[in-house]
Parts: structure tokens; C-alpha cells; sequence
């Protein structure tokens, strides 16, 4: 099953996804469909006028413009997952990935498709971590 | 129009091999070991792993095959930009956003590897209560003592 994680470049939601069998649906894979395609504008631009335009479908015009180029990207793939796992207290610094209401965006796209969906925190000891990998795995596998 | 040498049709992904801090395996050993592999894929070592490039089965392939190296402390995933790209790549000055974040991850790769080999033995474990902040009260009653 195809499965949307937030944050969308998740290296541990990735692998973890992976190593249970499913397909993880990430920022990076979207990503790269953008910087391979030789047709796209001329870097650094990844993320094209166009893109925020389809970004309206997620949210409204009034809302910056930031937050629907990044929508325009991670929307698709909420639509296209069959189920989402989100992680959160991810630090505020996360990159690309740093901006809040997108990420309260993407929640309540998550919510509204109504797919089964699992909220973990980040673990910060060894005994948190145990938990996570077990919800997330006892998740997985119960989605075949 | 070829892309980056290869054929257009072939599909190419580009992968991030990260190593958790607590694994003895080096990057040079998993350099060392896809080249033994002559798998037909371009690899870069980096500081935290290695990146791999190539058609999108024989990246699959070879990840099969360095993860046998330390399979819960080798971790992937894909990557957006290519290798070496210059939006990305230090050698041209390119930004990092990722970088913050990867950092993170890797710190955590430790705890996610305990948490890896207890499901595989399928052990029990119980919720732990999250650690709250310091109450208010608590922290002004610090702070006037400090004065």
C-alpha cells in the first residue's frame, strides 16, 4: 500500500515503511521527479508557477504562497496514499519542511480523506523508540 | 536526449545510505563493498554513508545487499536531487535544507535501532509517559531564587 508520511523527508518513516513492506510516499521522490524532467525551468527552481496554481486546490488565495507551492507537491500525494503516517515534535528547524501551517495543512487533509492514519511522537529515549517502532510496525502490518 | 549518460526510458533514483551512530561499519566498507558488487551504479561515500545512483533495480539490489552489512543500523532513503547535482552538491556552494534534519535523524538512528531489533523479537513494551516542561510555577520560583 502507498503510505504519505509527515514529515515527507523522513529518513526513519521511510526505511521504516520500506522494511515493513509498504511504499512510502515522500517529499523526495516527488522531488526528483521535478529536477530530472529536463523540461523544468532552469535551476534552482523546482517548484514552477504552475505548481501554485494547482497548490489552489489545497488552499485558498489568500493563503501565501509558500504554503500552496508546498501543498502543490505534498496534496498530490496526500490524494494518491492509501494510508499516513505523521510524526511529530519533529524541531522547528526541519528545512524545507520548517513551516507550520503547512504541516497543520497537510494534517487536516490527512483527516479529511479519511484513511487510516497513525500519529507518533519522536522518540527521545530508548524506550519511547521501542514503542514507536512497534506502533508503526503493528500499523503496517495491519494494513496487508 | 540522454540524461546524465544514461538512457531516458531507464528509470533513475538516486539513494541516501545512512549509517546509525552505534553501527561499527564504516563508509568506506560500504563504498568498498558496491564496487565488489559491479552493479551498474554511480556511489558517492559521505560523511554519514554513502549516495547511490543508477537504474531504479539495480539501486534496489544493491541496497538488498549493503543492508546485509548491519541490517537495523544501515538505514535509506531516496534522494531528491541527483549526485553531485549543483543546487545541492558543497563542491558548488549549493544550499543544504535538508541538512538540519538529517542531522537530527541520524542522532536518533541509535534509539530507532533498539526499536527495530525489539519488534523483531516481538518484545512487549509499554507506553511511556511523555517528560513534561518544567511548570511555571516551578521555573519563578528558580528564577527568584537566582536573584
Amino acid at each position: 500500500m502507498k503510505v504519505f508520511i509527515v514529515p515527507p523527508n523522513s529518513l526513519i518513516l521511510y526505511d521504516l515503511v520500506e522494511r515493513y513492506g509498504h511504499t512510502p510516499l515522500s517529499l523526495m521522490g516527488a522531488i526528483s521527479k521535478r529536477v530530472m524532467n529536463p523540461e523544468i525551468e532552469s535551476p534552482p527552481i523546482n517548484v514552477t508557477p504552475n505548481d501554485v496554481k494547482k497548490g489552489l486546490k489545497y488552499a485558498g488565495i489568500e493563503v501565501p504562497s509558500g504554503i500552496r507551492g508546498r501543498l502543490a507537491i505534498w496534496g498530490p500525494l496526500v490524494d494518491e496514499a492509501e494510508a499516513a503516517i505523521i510524526m511529530e515534535d519533529a524541531p522547528f528547524e526541519f528545512g524545507c519542511v520548517g513551516c507550520h501551517r503547512t504541516d497543520e495543512m497537510v494534517r487536516y487533509l490527512v483527516k479529511k480523506r479519511k484513511i487510516p492514519f497513525l500519529e507518533v511522537r519522536y522518540p527521545n529515549s530508548e524506550d519511547e523508540a521501542k514503542v514507536l517502532v512497534s506502533k508503526i510496525k503493528a500499523f503496517l502490518e495491519g494494513l496487508k | 536526449m540522454p540524461v546524465r549518460g544514461r538512457e531516458m526510458s531507464k528509470e533513475i533514483e538516486t539513494r541516501m545510505i545512512v549509517i546509525a551512530p552505534s553501527s561499527s561499519v564504516t563508509p568506506d566498507q560500504i563504498t568498498r563493498l558496491i564496487h565488489t558488487l559491479s552493479t551498474e551504479v554511480t556511489v558517492k561515500e559521505t560523511c554519514y554513508g554513502a549516495m547511490v545512483e543508477g537504474g531504479k533495480e539495480e539501486v534496489a539490489r544493491t541496497i538488498e545487499a549493503v543492508r546485509k552489512l548491519d541490517s537495523n543500523r544501515i538505514f535509506t532513503k531516496v534522494r531528491g536531487f541527483p549526485i553531485g547535482d549543483a543546487r545541492r552538491c558543497r563542491a558548488h556552494h549549493g544550499s543544504r535544507p535538508g541538512f538540519t534534519q538529517l542531522e537530527k535523524e541520524w542522532e536518533c538512528l541509535s534509539l530507532i535501532e533498539k526499536g527495530v531489533s525489539s519488534a523483531e523479537k516481538c518484545e512487549v513494551v509499554h507506553e511511556v509517559p511523555r517528560r513534561k516542561g518544567i511548570p511555571i510555577e516551578e521555573l519563578k520560583r528558580i528564577v527568584e531564587e537566582t536573584k
